[in-house]
């Protein structure tokens, strides 16, 4: 950045804020509820856009789930008597009010080809591979990635900061599922470190099993995190405030931690959700790769069979995660940051 | 307050961090060999999808370069063929959403009020929702093919550019050769297409670039699960994911596409990365 433009950015910031003062008069609490309010409101929305496209299309397709049930030699009245069995043959309407009436009650319904309650085989599926695979990921990415974003944005233009950001620029864009053949291909078929099909026998077996995966999937998170990070950190440290804390003689740590990482922590915190958000289909590929039973296989079965109880289910259950995610983001932010909850416009 | 910001702005002028030129040039390099590919696809050795049932899963060799598939069909020419859904698809996908994106977002920067209010709050709900997990869905139960795939991937890819060209409509809609454009009197259509639009030109191409990027990612995970492109068509995806019980008798069938995948994306993601920095948009970026 130029030194005029850099002036006038800085005149410029300090125009808005001079602009703001009367806002910022307001409680701060009437505006944090406001905030929550209307974000709960967009929620709502989502879940409810995200439920009907989806119950549209799966209604809409050919071939229902009782040719996948009774198979092709079905009799037509075999057929209709599992339409009838299910209330495929309601209006759609009412078919969806059914369903919402019921989700809001906390009931799914039934799987129509595992034949158990969907609230069932998704929360076996989640907790068995699909959670503690996040949680692994998150673990083996997100604090390496800052740590490495610190590393590179502390000495710009350095060999260490070329050699993370050629790495990131390779991790960020190769697809989840290249990554995935190739670490599977590597560990687990050339040097034979780890298991690198299904989920084990339960226990510490598939904690071993879940290794490859969440690797695959921290390489992508590890490469995005640390390159957020790094811009993030070198706009704040391109920021006044930095340059006159370190001319008060402030220790670096104290730059580091109350400075730099406080003002970036909000973009941070946003850019993880959305992360983590984007991941979702990764997700489900990874699981594919691995032949692990997790949500995402689930999923994949589901629309193979057409079994739509299972398919509405995990979308919307995969829909409130996102929307809880976007809401923990909202919350973590308005809590990190004292200008949000003064009403004031912060750099996400 | 402003004198010591003065002061320091000098001592934190570093040298703006550019990629080496011969990234950039691997970059280009990578792009015309991937053109070449679609273009002329008749350089390939052999026809992509002719089954040689003698020669089933064999290693390079000076016959095939890149060995066989399980059905004894040339892996080299299959990936020379994959070059034309692998460009043309992003392709269309990229260009689709980036004028559609141009058109929504410049509306709503231009005219701001109720346009902009509702545009925000839609593209609110499409951005929390995961583009992949609905073409997934769709796609999958539908059997819907190409087209419907590229048409979801299309709207739930709208959010970021249609971010990113509302702002900068926001941005110039007060400048000083604007407000001499409606002073004038011309139409806001016209202002809109002949002078705002034409300011916009690095931001458009450099976005096509990453635009290209994330279409081909996106369209190539959805041919890895089998989705979008018909079973045994000459796709980068589709191929890795017909291969890959195979990987450990020749690892080449699933290795080439996926390379040629990883290369290209890499290459549109630099090239579009270095014009998008070299305009120095990515302050504004949002």
């Amino acid at each position: 950045m130029s030194a005029p433009a850099a002036i006038s950015a800085a005149s410029e910031t300090g125009v808005v804020a001079s602009q703001r003062r009367p806002k910022a008069r307001r409680s701060s609490t009437g505006i944090v509820l406001r905030l929550i309010l209307t974000r709960l409101l967009t929620s709502l929305i989502v879940l409810f856009v995200v439920t009907f496209v989806i119950f549209l299309f799966v209604h809409a397709a050919p071939g229902g789930p009782e040719l996948a049930l009774a198979g092709v030699d079905a009799t037509p009245e075999q057929l209709a008597a599992i339409r009838a069995a299910y209330h495929l043959d309601d209006p759609l309407v009412l078919q969806y009010f059914r369903f919402i009436s019921g989700a809001l009650g906390g009931d799914l319904g039934a799987s129509i080809t595992m034949r158990e309650p969907v609230i069932t085989v998704v929360s076996r599926a989640a907790t068995s591979v699909t959670l503690p695979l996040i949680v692994m990921a998150w673990m083996l990415s997100v604090i390496p990635g800052v740590t490495l974003g610190y590393l590179s944005a502390r000495k710009r233009g350095s060999i260490t900061d070329r050699v993370i950001l050629t790495a990131t620029i390779l991790g960020a864009t190769a697809p989840v599922f290249a990554v995935g053949m190739f670490v599977s291909y590597v560990f687990g078929i050339q040097l034979g470190w780890l298991p690198f099909l299904g989920a084990g026998d339960g226990g510490l077996d598939t904690l071993r099993h879940l290794v490859l995966p969440a690797v695959t999937i921290a390489v992508v998170l590890l490469a995005s995190a640390t390159r957020v990070s790094r811009v993030r950190f070198i706009q704040v440290i391109e920021e006044d405030q930095y340059t006159f804390a370190r001319a008060r003689g402030l220790s670096r740590s104290y730059l580091w931690t109350r400075v730099v990482l406080k003002n970036a922590a909000v973009h941070l915190i946003t850019w993880s959700g959305s992360l983590v958000i984007g991941l979702i289909a990764g997700l489900i590929i990874v699981e594919q790769i691995y032949g692990l039973p997790g949500i995402g296989t689930l999923l994949i079965k589901a629309i193979g069979s057409r079994d739509i109880p299972l398919i509405q289910g995990i979308t919307l259950l995969i829909a409130i995660g996102v929307v809880l995610i976007n809401l923990v983001v909202d919350l973590l932010c308005i809590w990190v940051d004292p200008r949000i909850r003064k009403g004031m416009e912060v750099e996400r | 307050m402003t004198a010591p910001a003065t002061v320091a702005i000098p001592l934190r002028t570093e040298k703006k961090r550019r990629l080496p030129p011969i990234t950039i040039s691997i970059a280009f390099a990578v792009l015309a060999i991937a053109l070449v590919m679609v273009f002329f696809p008749q350089i390939a050795p052999y026809d992509p999808n002719f089954i040689d049932a003698t020669a089933i899963l064999q290693g390079p060799s000076p016959a095939h370069l890149l060995g066989t598939d399980q059905l004894g069909r040339d892996v080299f020419s299959r990936v020379i063929a994959g070059a034309g859904t692998a460009v043309l698809a992003p392709l269309l996908l990229a260009t689709g959403t980036i004028v559609v994106a141009v058109l929504l977002g410049l509306a709503a920067g231009y005219a701001r009020g109720w346009v902009d209010g509702v545009l925000g709050r839609v593209i609110d709900v499409l951005y929390a929702i995961p583009a992949l997990l609905v073409a997934i869905v769709v796609v999958g139960v539908t059997g819907g093919g190409f087209t419907m795939a590229l048409g979801i991937l299309l709207i739930f890819g709208l959010p970021s550019p249609f971010r990113l060209f509302r702002a900068a409509g926001m941005e110039r809609v007060n400048l000083p050769y604007m407000e001499a454009a409606r002073a004038i009197g011309l139409s806001h259509l016209r202002i809109i297409f002949t002078q705002l639009l034409p300011t916009l030109r690095p931001l458009l191409v450099s976005l096509l670039f990453l635009q290209f990027t994330y279409g081909l990612i996106e369209v190539s995970s959805l041919s890895f699960l089998g989705l979008g492109v018909p079973p045994g068509s000459a796709d980068w995806g589709r191929m890795m994911f017909e291969n890959r019980a195979t990987l450990s008798s020749n690892v080449w069938a699933t290795a080439a596409p996926g390379l040629a995948l990883v290369l290209l994306a890499v290459s549109t993601n630099v090239i579009g990365d270095w014009m998008y920095n070299s305009h120095e948009m990515k302050e504004k970026h949002r």
